[in-house]
């Protein structure tokens, strides 16, 4: 086991066992999984050799400790199924794998709550501040990721987005129109360890003009290896004006020196999503869209995904459980390619 | 072969819809104004939502409790139609209801005077508000320490998502934390029942919840101590309505049904009753305090 590894499984433990004693404890699951059925058997993606099937997703299971009204912890285990390097085969050089869900520490933070600002102060494994407020707009994270958070797994471009890492952040509220965000991190993600001497460096500003109407403006930097350099640009704006709607545009660029073609030139990814909500009963049946457009390489006139997710969200019986009938369809610029892929969603939390 | 994988995908979606949709349509009913938060609050809205109900038989209530956090998180997150809450909205709740577009309109529906309880064993009569405040943050952890027996004080109190837990911290223990040694129930019955079985506890519930209310008196093997504002100031009962009113009970607070925007429909149809003279005798009969003056004149206004 890993230096890093043992160091944040006893910090855990002993956080864990110190706070066992006070009140304000609340252990909470959250599991998705889905049935997926491939409409088109002739895309990037899909094929007649697998047509559908059963498909766990996710699963995490979360510890707060709320210490007292300024401090609180946070532990959060998260479960996928992707990358589960099981053994080396150094005679054959082969790798074995398999897909079984395997824990993973996604969360491992303290947030203190100062009577200034409004603030909110992260330190640990935390997340970070790149996408979270577009997320919670969106709502589904069970269906989808968001744009930029999903980015790498469509279009498979190396794009340096991740919902945590281990650093320090400060959220607060300047005026009621006025809000904004700072992070520190190492710039290495949750599951990996920092590499370099380089930090990254995060911040955002909201500006909510009017009751419900939110701009966000996001910038990230981290300086790299030599002489070169990666950014994030990010806008979002959200609009929650009329009741049981909220529709939601985010749009990014990034630039890293690193992202460079098989020539030697160097390219940039960018991308641009529109998402809505509808709760036509809210707590029973809402209804969700969005369009997502990719663009994984600026230096190429053919690349662009455009991808259609829409569903609803309904709640037969008890909040903790509902399910999420969703269909994706993906266009590319070759026409004759497309996928669409129909996923009933379990979504269990309790 | 477009043709046929768009047949797919209508037949598909149909089929979806109809299992979705096959349900609701089958258990379709008139919409239901979802009243939750306070539970100090949860008796009183349940009584004057059937009281209105028994008028009014198109226009059904579902009251639920879950603390005054709760109800205001869920008016924010339109899961509820009105929020329930024995606080004033804090700051972060106006500026997340703000961003989310929601304009919280608040209403008086009655007036509480928090009363603090102890075991009718416990010879104690009167606390200072600063002998109430420190001994919730647990600087005084012995009835001695404010004149009582020799006996380790049993703290009782509500959970953070409590409005009552929160208004004490604000205006009785000057923002400072709980005493970790607190033991957090989860609602005002469960604090009585803690005091009755302990003879050196401590507590506070709304005044509606101690009353006997056939002799106007606490409910049997409780006491409701008389609190003072001034360490050397008169302290006065919450059963004291005159005392209430005008202030001199130091802890006394509204309570507050929201909503969002203008009250429509049926919210505004039961926020007229609740605050109009029908609603009141329901308030003074279940032993809170009726609303008069500043309050009732912000009620009306906020009606239009």
């Amino acid at each position: 086991m890993s230096l890093r590894k043992r160091l944040i499984l006893t910090t855990a433990a002993v956080l864990l066992t110190g706070l066992a004693g006070f009140a304000q404890q609340t252990f909470q699951t959250a599991v998705y999984f889905d049935y997926s059925h491939f409409i088109t058997t002739d895309g990037y993606l899909t094929s007649n050799t697998l047509t559908n099937k059963f498909h766990f997703r996710r699963a995490y299971f979360t510890y707060e400790n709320k210490i007292n009204d300024r401090l609180k912890f946070r532990f959060r285990y998260d479960a996928d199924n992707t990358a589960n390097l099981t053994s080396v085969d150094f005679a054959k050089q082969t790798v074995k794998k398999d897909d079984k869900l395997r824990p993973f520490v996604k969360h491992l933070y303290l947030e203190w709550s100062p009577n200034f600002l409004a603030s909110k102060v992260n330190a640990g494994m935390i997340e970070t501040l790149a996408f979270k407020l577009a997320e919670d707009r969106w709502g589904y994270r069970s269906v989808a990721k968001t744009l930029l958070d999903g980015y790498k797994d469509i279009t498979g471009v190396d794009v340096d987005a991740t919902s945590a890492d281990l650093g320090l952040s400060w959220k607060g509220i300047l005026l009621r129109q006025l809000r904004f965000g700072l992070g520190v991190y190492n710039g290495s993600h949750y599951s990996h360890a920092e590499t370099d001497k380089f930090k990254k460096f995060s911040g955002y500003l909201q500006l909510v003009p009017a009751a419900g109407l939110s701009l966000i403006g996001y910038v990230d930097y981290e300086k790299q290896t030599g002489d070169r350099k990666a950014m994030t640009t990010k806008v979002d704006v959200l609009f929650d004006m009329v009741r049981n709607l909220n529709i939601s545009f985010e749009w990014f660029a990034y630039d890293s020196d690193n992202l460079l073609n098989s020539n030697g030139t160097h390219f940039k990814p960018s991308g641009w999503s529109v998402f809505g909500t509808y709760k036509i009963k809210p707590d029973k049946l809402a209804v969700f869209a969005r369009y997502d457009r990719y663009e994984p390489n600026d230096t190429k006139a053919d690349d662009e995904i455009g991808l259609i997710i829409a569903g609803f969200d309904w709640t037969p019986m008890h909040g903790s459980w509902k399910l999420q009938p969703n269909v994706w369809i993906y266009n590319y610029n070759d026409a004759r390619k497309g996928d669409t892929i129909f996923n009933l969603t379990f979504f269990l939390s309790f | 072969m477009m043709n046929e994988k768009w047949i797919k995908v209508l037949v598909l979606t149909g089929l979806v819809l109809a299992v979705i949709f096959t349900p609701i349509l089958l258990s379709a009913q008139t919409k239901m104004l979802q009243v939750k938060g306070s539970d100090t609050m949860v008796n009183l809205a349940q009584i004057l939502a059937e009281e209105f109900m028994a008028q009014n038989p198109k226009m059904p209530i579902a009251v639920l409790g879950g603390g005054s956090g709760t109800g205001i998180t869920g008016l924010i997150n339109g899961t509820c139609d009105i929020a329930n809450s024995s606080r004033d909205w804090k700051a972060k709740e106006l500026n997340l209801a703000f961003e989310k577009g929601v304009k919280p309109r608040l209403f008086a529906v009655a007036v509480d005077g928090l009363s603090i309880i102890i075991n009718e064993k416990n010879p104690l009569t009167k606390l200072t508000m600063e002998q109430v405040g420190a001994i919730y943050r647990g600087e005084v952890k012995n009835w001695k320490g404010v004149g009582g027996p020799d006996q380790k004080i049993s703290l009782y109190g509500r959970q953070s998502n409590s409005g009552t837990y929160a208004f004490l911290m604000e205006h009785v223990m000057g923002n400072r934390p709980y005493s970790t040694d607190m033991k957090e129930m989860n609602g005002n019955a469960q604090i009585i029942e803690g005091v009755l079985a302990d003879a050196s506890a401590i507590g506070y519930v709304g005044v509606g919840y101690v009353v006997d209310k056939n002799t106007g008196k606490a409910l049997k093997g409780l006491k409701i101590l008389d609190i003072s504002q001034a360490p050397n100031g008169t302290a006065y009962s919450p059963l004291d309505k005159t005392a209430v009113d005008s202030g001199q009970y130091p802890i006394s607070r509204p309570l507050w049904m929201a909503v969002n925007g203008t009250p429509k429909d049926v919210a505004a149809a039961f926020l007229r009753y609740a605050v109009g003279p029908e609603g009141q005798k329901v308030v003074e009969r279940e032993g809170f305090y009726t609303v008069g003056g500043r309050l009732q004149e912000q009620n009306q206004k906020n009606l239009k």
